[in-house]
Parts: structure tokens; C-alpha cells; sequence
């Protein structure tokens, strides 16, 4: 179980809004263990080379969702993605920069919160144990551990070029339209989300840090679009 | 030279709240809900807290365990805290959970289920009874649903803005709170006439943890420096299975399905067998009966003692040698575990089918500021929920009891501060020229050329932490502790520089201002620690490593100037005694065989 070391190289992408005209980039090297992640050469980088750096992480371990960088051009969270030789580490797209590698999430927050991802009720909730299949209960947990880490907004095509919200509140909106105490016109809102504009490109599952499936909750709400989503609204 | 003082934005809330965890939350939800006008300050984006990394076990007595009992679950928390807890604290947890549970389910939250109606249960750390409910989300789906019943109400959440203290008028009576956006570097005061204090704990004094990045114990050390007092604060609690490396992962819990095995389900079986480099089975030493299924406290020591004693593995931890019979179920109760397992160490390990390297790691911060049933402090206008809080676990805790604590006593938190703040009535903004000079101290570090790189010192304090504050102490390397505190304080402290010149989100300067609050804790850490000399729960002595029935007592730690005034306390039991259930102490384990 022993491990090697391995000397990587990062062009780590430095912009003040404040200060600064334009990003410039800032190379450093890093020695480390062969499995370091891209946070450990990051955070190596701050408590050794640069002092100055402006970086985001909490958890380290895949959970809060606030590490997420571009590196080499794909979006990725930090603490999760392996190291490579040569890295090129970038803030996510297409999102305001506070500085360095850290965005500004308010227009992503202020987005949920205009999604009401509350459970719309047409009874008021009694107190108890709302009668739910067991397998339905688990779909639900899992379509509800969405990091919201914006990943898969970064990666997809169609947000970069037509009014699409991204993949990852078509999610949430799956997620209440499954629950059956949510009685609220998810399917509405996925279409004015901007959902009938996904390619179908499957990139936001493949990098999903956390095993989703964005595209497989936009397939089925299209289902529903066709063929009615057998819940009265 | 000449420092201008820094600028400063004045605002209002009725109840402000530090802290964006599930005790936060639920805190800011129930003041929200009883008409206060709430503002809750999170230190990062609001996703990074502690209770979304937590495996989300909650122990509520459901009804589903026909051999639990509201009784059997107080006094599983007495048997775990060592006697030491504060019993109408441990009343209220025990007697509330569950509708604290079903708050969540109809926030939105689907609880694991063997039937429609009926929930899922399992055992986690130190139980006598099947007890705790969960959820495939983790603590995930608990701050998810949390978030958006805030979203929902309207409720303010401001990213990134970390409290620095409190503001007190000349009777001590809290009348705001200082905060710095870090996104901005701008300073922030919030008049206010009640603050909660949920910040969580101190799990990065320790070199070695399982929590986030953020909790450095802030609000507990605000708390302490307002002049409420702390209790329990010697122990720390540790998770004693973690993963080894990669260096992120260090540290980050390995989940107790795959350490319990069959255990998980039956209380009878047993746990994954834990070696040392020698093949010993050296649980067997420390506990005969529970054997690897010990409680938390005492499989921590154990593994740490081989590590220290030079009997671990060159990567610094033991081995677990896990059953691969529960591997389906695992799979299907903790994917996101098994993921880890197979990123970190390989599909053998994965599949529970190879030994897995673990080690301890620093997870939960059990003592924390005195309060009352109603979450209020000893000063006047500050409450505190959550880890930061101390008592309801006394010298341990049970697995999957944080869960409900931080939503029970949130909730608490919340009422008590609206109500508190209704009766105080209208009052105009004070305490302006107070919070202008606060802050202008906090600023030393930005502007002083040359000195000492907060990260170095941090470090240092974990270590210290780590070598003689943590699951093994004696006497003498305390007080050596203490003396290289002194110096820290002292010495150290005043020279702190910022190497950053950009205000917006400079990671020195946060960190310079976190030191403060670090070493105020780690202070009142080994402090405590010195004093109970007796071995207990988490805390454990070499100079006196048995239990010492004159210290089943608090010690509780106020500061007075620069020094901090540590009494002995007798432990708060339930008015009138005769509410303690008749079967306590006896341990319940004979119910659940």
C-alpha cells in the first residue's frame, strides 16, 4: 500500500476584478503523492508558493460542492479529481469571478430559490410518516444529493450557447416532481427552465461527481411532455 | 503609521444567526416563523457546513423498534455521556427528536423505509437499541431540504460573511454582532437585539479531522470572549475509523455500516475485526464485551495507543478486516462510501473484501458554551445551538444523536431569540463605535509588513493539539502545552502578516483572525484537561487512566481578563429527580437481548 511521488505542473489562471485589467496565469510545481488531488496541489500551491491565492473548499471529501474548478477545460471538483502532469487550473464558466478560483454563486442561489423546490402541498403535511414505496424513497434521496457544485452547468453545450438554466436545477425539479406530496407544474417549469434546449450530449452525467443522471431527469420530463405526467397538477 | 479606520456597513436584523448548518437553519426557520425579521450569516457559500458531511443518521424513537422507548434513548445518552451530561438537555433531545424528524419529512426529506410508513432503522456507535433512522442523501438531503424551506420564506442568507464577536453594551446585553464579508472585505455590523451562536465546532484544532475546513471554532471562542461560560470542553470527540490518505482524504470518516457489519442490524454481532502490524486483535484489551463494537471513545484510544506504541502501519494507521457478506448492503445503504473506498484505496478494499487502513480522526467538539433547555447563554441576548453548544453529550456522544441535536435545540435556539427580542421591544441601533474598534484591531495583520505566515501557525497548533490534547494526554505534556500556548498568544499573535494585498477574499487574513479563536479554545482545551484527572469517556489520561466517581462533576471555564477561572460543577439533573426513569443507570442492554 505503499505510494510514489510525483512532481505536477500547474498554470493556475489569477484574476483581481478590482485590480486587474485582464487574468494573466501563474505557473507553479508540485511535488506530492501520485494520488494527491488537484485541492492538495492547490492548497500546496497557498501554504507554500503563493499567499495571495484565492481558492474555495470546505469539506474536501466531495460533500459541500464548492470546490469546483475547470482543469485543462473540463469542469471538475477540486477534492475529487486525481492530479495530472500538467494542469491548467481555471474558475467555473460561465460564472462572475470574486477572484482567482472562486465565484460568485448569488445568481446560481437566487435561481433555486425562484424554483420554490419546497414540496407544493395541496393538504397541509399531517406530522407523521407520509406513506412512500421504499424504492420511490430511495430515488428520491438520490436525485436529492444533487451537490448543486455547478459542475455540470459549467460542461454543458447548450447552456454556453441558448437560454438554457443548466442540468442541475432540471435535477431538483425531477426531484420534486417524483416526490408525492409536491403537487406544484415541475414539467412547466422545466420547459420554461429552458429544457427543450439540451442537445442530449450526456456530459453533464458523465461528470457528475456525484453518480447523477441531469440527462436522464430531462429525458423522462420530455416523456412527460408527450405522453402526460399521470399527476394531477 | 497612520490606519484609517476601516469602513464599516450598518444594518438591522431582529435575530441574527451565525452559522449555515442544520442548526443554523433550523434556528433561522423557527425565529422566521414566530415574525422575526432573521439574517443568517454563512462564513463560506452556504453549502460548506458540517452537517453536510455528516452520514445522517438520526436517532429518534420512531415507534418502529417496539423495545425503545423515549426513556431507553435518555438513558442510552447518559450511559454514553458517563453521567456527566446535562440531563434536561439529554430530556429534551430524547423526548423531541422525533417530531424534529417528521419536521424534515415535511420539508421534503424521504427517510429510508422497509414500508411505506414505516422507516428504517439501524445501530450506530454505542447504542443498546436499534434506534437510528437515516436517509441515502446523508446529510446532503438534510441541508438540501433545509435550504429551500429558507429559500422559501424568504429568509437572508449572506455567503461568505464570517461573525467576529459579539457586541455588548455596558450591561452586557448583546446588541449586534461584527461581521467581515470575506467576498468583499468589507465590515459588517448587524444591530441586533438577539444573536444565535451555530457555528459548530473545533474539529481544526486538530491536525488530523473529519469536519470541514471552516470550523475553527469561532462562535464558541466568541461566546467565551462575551463572557459566557464553557463546559465539557475537554472532550473532544473522535471517529475512531477513518480514511489514511490521499492527504484529502485524511482524516474524513470511513461511515460505521462497513466498520459494523452484521452489527449494523443485530446488536448482537460482531464488528469488523480491527489488527495491528503484528495481526493482534488489540480491541480485545480494552473492551471484551463489545469487543470492536465499542463505543467511539474507547476504539479511538485504542487504535491511537498501537499507532503511538509503534504497532500501526507505515502510512500511520491499523487495519480493518471487513465482512464482505454486507457488501450489498452497504452499496445500496451508503453508495457515496463505497465510491470513496474505491477511489482511495481499490476495488478489494471497495468490495470489503481486503483489509482497509484506518486511523482516528478529531470529529466532534462535545463540550462547547453553557446553555440552558431554551439554548440561552449566560449573557443576556446570546444563544447558542448546535456543536457549539455543550452538555446534551456529556463526556461522549452516541452515533447518530448530532442529527437530532442540532434540529431539536436549532429550533429552540430560534423561538427562544424571536421571543427574547419581542419582549425586548424596539430599541435604537448601539453599539456602533464598539464594533468600528473591534474591527480595526482585526485589521493589525492586514497592514503590518513583515511578520509570521498565519498557515505556519496554525499548524503548529494542530500538532500541539494532536500530540498532547487529544486521545491520549498526561499531566506534564499539558502543562507544556499550555506554556507553548502562552507563547503563541504572546510571542506570535502580534506578528501576524497577510501576504495578500487584495481585500476580497483573503484566505491570511481570514485565517489570521481564526488563530485568535483557535488558540482561545485550544487554551480552554487543555486547560480542562489538566484539571480532570481522572480518565472519562473521550478524555483520557495516562498519569490517571481509570474513572474517578469524584470527578462524575462539569468543569466549567469562564474567562476573567486575560485569565480563564475553571470551576468544578455538580451536573445538571431533571427537576424533580424522580423524572430520571427508574431503569437508569442500569444499561438497557438487557431489553434489546
Amino acid at each position: 500500500m505503499t505510494t510514489t511521488t510525483i512532481t505536477v505542473t500547474a498554470e493556475i489562471r489569477r484574476f483581481d476584478p478590482a485590480q486587474d485589467a485582464e487574468p494573466h496565469y501563474q505557473q507553479f510545481q508540485v511535488t506530492g503523492m501520485d494520488n494527491m488531488r488537484v485541492l492538495d496541489v492547490i492548497r500546496s500551491v497557498y501554504e507554500n508558493q503563493a499567499g495571495d491565492l484565492a481558492y474555495q473548499f470546505a469539506c474536501r471529501i466531495g460533500r459541500c460542492g464548492t470546490c469546483g474548478v475547470r482543469v485543462n477545460g473540463v469542469p471538475v471538483l477540486a477534492c475529487q479529481e486525481r492530479c495530472k502532469p500538467h494542469m491548467r487550473i481555471e474558475p467555473l464558466t460561465p460564472f462572475p469571478v470574486l477572484r482567482d478560483l472562486v465565484i460568485d454563486r448569488t445568481e446560481v442561489e437566487a435561481r433555486y430559490s425562484e424554483l420554490h423546490l419546497t414540496p407544493q402541498r395541496t393538504q397541509a403535511y399531517t406530522g407523521k410518516a407520509e406513506a412512500i414505496e421504499p424504492a420511490l424513497a430511495e430515488h428520491l434521496c438520490h436525485l436529492d444529493s444533487c451537490l448543486a457544485c455547478m459542475v455540470c452547468v459549467s460542461a454543458c453545450p447548450a447552456v454556453a450557447e441558448r437560454p438554457f438554466d443548466g442540468p442541475a436545477f432540471v435535477l431538483k425539479l425531477r426531484h420534486m416532481a417524483k416526490h408525492p406530496a409536491d403537487h406544484g407544474n415541475r414539467l412547466q417549469q422545466a420547459v420554461d427552465g429552458g429544457m427543450l434546449e439540451c442537445f442530449g450530449c450526456d456530459l453533464c452525467t458523465q461528470l457528475c461527481p456525484a453518480d447523477l443522471s441531469p440527462a436522464q431527469a430531462i429525458r423522462e420530463f420530455r416523456k412527460e411532455l408527450v405522453f402526460g405526467t399521470g399527476k394531477e397538477s | 503609521m497612520v490606519i484609517n479606520q476601516p469602513e464599516m456597513a450598518i444594518e438591522h436584523a431582529d435575530v441574527l444567526i451565525a452559522g449555515s448548518g442544520a442548526a443554523g437553519m433550523r434556528a433561522a426557520i423557527a425565529a422566521h416563523d414566530a415574525g422575526a425579521n432573521v439574517v443568517l450569516l454563512a462564513k463560506g457559500p452556504r453549502r460548506a457546513n458540517h452537517t453536510r458531511m455528516s452520514g445522517g443518521r438520526y436517532n429518534a424513537v420512531s415507534g418502529f423498534n417496539p423495545q425503545d422507548s423515549t426513556d431507553a434513548f435518555f438513558a442510552d445518552t447518559l450511559e454514553s455521556g458517563v453521567g456527566i451530561n446535562n440531563y434536561r438537555m439529554a430530556r429534551v433531545l430524547a423526548d423531541e427528536a422525533m417530531d424534529r424528524a417528521f419536521d424534515l419529512e415535511g420539508y421534503g426529506l424521504a427517510w429510508d423505509r422497509t414500508d411505506p410508513s414505516k422507516y428504517y432503522l439501524s445501530m450506530t456507535g454505542g447504542g443498546n437499541f436499534v434506534r437510528s433512522m437515516g436517509s441515502v442523501d446523508e446529510g446532503i438531503g438534510i441541508t438540501e431540504v433545509m435550504l429551500h424551506q429558507m429559500h422559501a420564506r424568504g429568509i437572508r442568507v449572506c455567503d461568505f460573511h464570517m461573525l467576529t464577536d459579539v457586541i455588548q453594551d455596558d450591561d452586557g446585553r448583546v446588541v449586534g454582532g461584527l461581521a467581515i464579508d470575506l467576498s468583499r472585505g468589507v465590515w459588517r455590523f448587524f444591530s441586533s437585539g438577539a444573536v444565535i451562536i451555530a457555528t459548530g465546532g473545533t474539529s481544526q484544532l486538530y491536525e488530523t479531522s473529519s469536519g470541514p475546513a471552516i470550523n475553527t471554532g469561532d462562535g464558541i471562542a466568541i461566546a467565551l470572549r462575551a463572557g459566557a461560560e464553557l463546559v465539557d470542553i475537554e472532550f473532544m470527540q473522535f471517529i475512531p475509523i477513518s480514511f489514511v490518505y490521499p492527504p484529502s482524504a485524511r482524516g474524513y470518516t470511513l461511515t460505521e455500516p462497513a466498520h459494523y457489519g452484521k452489527r449494523h442490524t443485530d446488536p448482537n454481532a460482531e464488528a469488523a475485526h480491527l489488527l495491528n502490524n503484528k495481526g493482534e486483535r488489540f480491541a480485545l484489551r480494552h473492551d471484551p464485551v463489545r469487543k470492536e463494537g465499542s463505543t467511539r471513545d474507547v476504539l479511538a484510544r485504542a487504535i491511537m495507543l498501537e499507532i503511538l506504541e509503534g504497532r500501526g502501519t507505515p502510512e500511520g494507521g491499523v487495519l480493518m478486516v471487513p465482512d464482505a457478506a454486507v457488501f450489498d448492503s452497504f452499496l445500496k445503504e451508503r453508495p457515496i462510501y463505497v465510491k470513496r473506498l474505491l477511489e482511495n484505496y481499490g476495488e478489494a478494499q471497495a468490495r470489503l473484501q481486503a483489509p482497509i487502513q484506518v486511523m482516528p480522526s478529531a470529529l466532534y467538539t462535545l463540550g462547547g458554551v453553557v446553555v440552558d433547555t431554551w439554548c440561552r447563554s449566560g449573557v443576556p441576548g446570546l444563544f447558542v445551538s448546535g456543536e457549539a453548544a455543550g452538555g446534551v453529550h456529556g463526556a461522549n456522544r452516541l452515533g447518530g444523536s448530532s442529527m437530532p441535536d442540532i434540529q431539536v435545540f436549532g429550533r429552540r435556539s430560534g423561538m427562544a431569540a424571536a421571543e427574547d427580542v419581542r419582549a425586548l421591544g424596539a430599541r435604537e441601533v448601539r453599539g456602533i463605535e464598539r464594533a468600528k474598534a473591534r474591527a480595526q484591531t482585526l485589521e493589525a495583520a492586514m497592514h503590518r509588513p513583515d511578520g509570521v505566515r498565519p498557515p505556519e501557525v496554525k499548524k503548529r497548533i494542530q500538532k500541539l493539539m494532536w500530540d498532547h490534547v487529544g486521545l491520549v494526554r498526561s499531566g506534564p505534556r499539558l502543562e507544556e502545552t499550555l506554556r507553548a500556548f502562552r507563547e503563541i498568544r504572546e510571542q506570535v499573535l502580534p506578528n501576524l502578516k497577510v501576504t495578500a494585498k487584495s481585500r476580497v477574499l483573503n484566505r491570511e487574513w481570514m485565517e489570521a483572525i481564526e488563530l485568535e479563536n483557535l488558540l482561545d479554545i485550544g487554551e480552554a482545551m487543555a486547560a480542562s484537561s489538566l484539571q480532570r484527572k481522572e480518565t472519562r469517556g473521550a478524555h483520557y489520561r495516562t498519569d490517571f487512566p481509570a474513572l474517578d466517581p469524584q470527578w462524575t462533576a462539569n468543569i466549567v471555564v469562564q474567562r476573567k481578563g486575560a485569565n480563564l477561572n475553571i470551576e468544578k460543577r455538580a451536573v445538571v439533573t431533571l427537576d424533580p429527580p424522580s423524572a430520571v426513569p427508574a431503569a437508569f443507570p442500569q444499561p438497557a442492554r438487557a431489553a434489546a437481548r
